[in-house]
């Protein structure tokens, strides 16, 4: 193998792969948490806050997402000083923003989903609202809502290079200026362009984890059908 | 202290020329993307459908390539790598390049699972009446078929409409590039965000809201 190869791929996995991780992380914990319980939340019959809920999705699976990325990283700081986050957050919160609009989305097919007499047992053994969605309906929901969310995580992991866009040090990033670096003239870098085969290292890398997690959401989607 | 004033009026009426341009270049960028991942989500959709020996092995390397990478990495490979094996595509070329090659994928998936919808009988019909199996392709498969995938291949191009803001990368001069830059420039970034965001909004919900009275136009006739 050639003598350059070496330090560029410890530097893509040990500064780019981290920020990946963390803004994947993030992002799904995030989109999970306020995705389930506003899609929750839409399946009360309240016309203000369902349609509160519904702007909110449609605002938020409409914009592309780079769009939703220069919201969160040029135009908050502009509104207040105090909302001005790095990259990698911005990044992060973008991808929250429509991770959930998309976890609402499911949640609330998955929860009308669920019959009716469901919740009229819920209620008969004497559970409140609270108790009949946390004990009986999203137990049982949250169960159909496995296939779309594994899909999501792809998804989330694939959109996290949106942070290379504004600057995050994720795997793209990484592997972007140490590719460039390798074009500088000695002591620099060698004075050779390796972008091929730097960029195609990046994209194996992101095959190696996507690939096996959608052949998992095939495999639980199947599972549910029958 | 900083000063925050807002004025979209203003920065409408002394910047509509070049959004206008940007919009214009969306628009061409995907255009030739919609139209081009058509007919790969056809061709490549019925040869999966029809299990072609090699074409259909090599769709699905394809399909399964771009669908498990970023997309942002494939404009790169494109733009920044390709040069390398003296290939250069201009930021247009690419633009509309990267997108249909991605739209193609998704919809070869998407077709694939509308043909492979279409009932046997039905094509064994079409071969009784004497059609080759071209014939019956073009005339029974592809008519039911293309309608049972018709949603989910607008839903697609919807996905390929909102990509074209990723040309950002290569300063392709779309709406999201052209948006960013006259905010860089002149500091109205609350005002040039909330023109891209609308011009967004309103292209992709036109399109959704088009697309919903065709679906029922075009609807078969016994799911009506």
């Amino acid at each position: 193998m050639p003598e350059w190869v070496e330090p560029v791929a410890r530097y893509i996995l040990t500064d780019g792969l981290p920020g990946t991780l963390r803004v994947s992380a993030i992002a799904v914990l995030g989109s999970a948490i306020i995705g389930v319980v506003l899609g929750t939340l839409m399946t009360i019959r309240f016309l203000p806050s369902q349609a509160a809920i519904r702007f909110y999705v449609e605002v938020f699976r409409g914009l592309p997402i780079l769009v939703t990325v220069f919201v969160v990283y040029l135009g908050l700081p502009s509104l207040s000083p105090s909302l001005e986050f790095g990259p990698l957050t911005a990044a992060s919160v973008a991808l929250v923003l429509w991770g959930s609009a998309q976890v609402a989305e499911a949640t609330r097919g998955a929860v009308q989903s669920i019959p009716n007499e469901q919740h009229e047992a819920a209620s008969a053994l004497g559970f409140g609202w609270i108790g009949r969605h946390r004990s009986v309906i999203l137990p049982q929901a949250l169960r159909r809502l496995l296939p779309p969310f594994v899909g999501l995580l792809v998804n989330i992991i694939q959109n996290s290079t949106l942070a290379q866009v504004i600057g995050g040090v994720e795997l793209l990033q990484a592997g972007k200026s140490q590719s460039e670096r390798l074009t500088f003239f000695p002591p620099a870098g060698i004075g050779e362009i390796h972008a091929f085969e730097i960029f195609t290292g990046v994209m194996i890398l992101f095959f190696l984890i996507s690939f096996p997690l959608t052949r998992l959401a095939a495999v639980l989607e199947k599972r549910l059908i029958v | 202290m900083l000063l925050v004033t807002y004025d979209l009026w203003a920065f409408v009426s002394e910047n509509w020329r070049e959004l206008l341009d940007g919009l214009v270049n969306t628009l061409k960028a995907s255009a030739i993307a919609i139209v081009g991942s058509l007919v790969i989500g056809v061709v490549l959709g019925a040869s999966r459908a029809h299990r072609l020996p090699v074409v259909s092995q090599l769709t699905a390397v394809y399909v399964e390539i771009i669908r498990n990478t970023p997309i942002l990495v494939q404009i790169f490979l494109f733009f920044f790598a390709l040069p390398q094996a003296g290939i250069l595509l201009d930021q247009f070329t690419v633009a509309w390049l990267s997108v249909m090659i991605w739209g193609g994928a998704f919809n070869s998936e998407n077709f694939r699972a509308g043909f492979e919808a279409v009932p046997l009988r039905y094509r064994e019909a079409g071969y009784a009446l004497g059609f080759g199996p071209l014939g019956t392709f073009m005339n029974v498969t592809l008519p039911i078929g293309g309608r049972i995938s018709l949603p989910s291949s607008i839903n697609t191009y919807i996905s390929v409409v909102k990509n074209t803001s990723l040309m950002y990368v290569i300063g392709y001069e779309e709406l999201t590039t052209t948006a960013i830059n006259i905010s860089n420039l002149s500091l109205e970034t609350l005002e040039s965000l909330t023109v891209l965001a609308v011009v967004y909004l309103a292209l992709v919900w036109g399109l959704s809201a088009g697309i919903r009275v065709l679906e029922s136009r075009l609807a078969l006739p016994e799911t009506r």
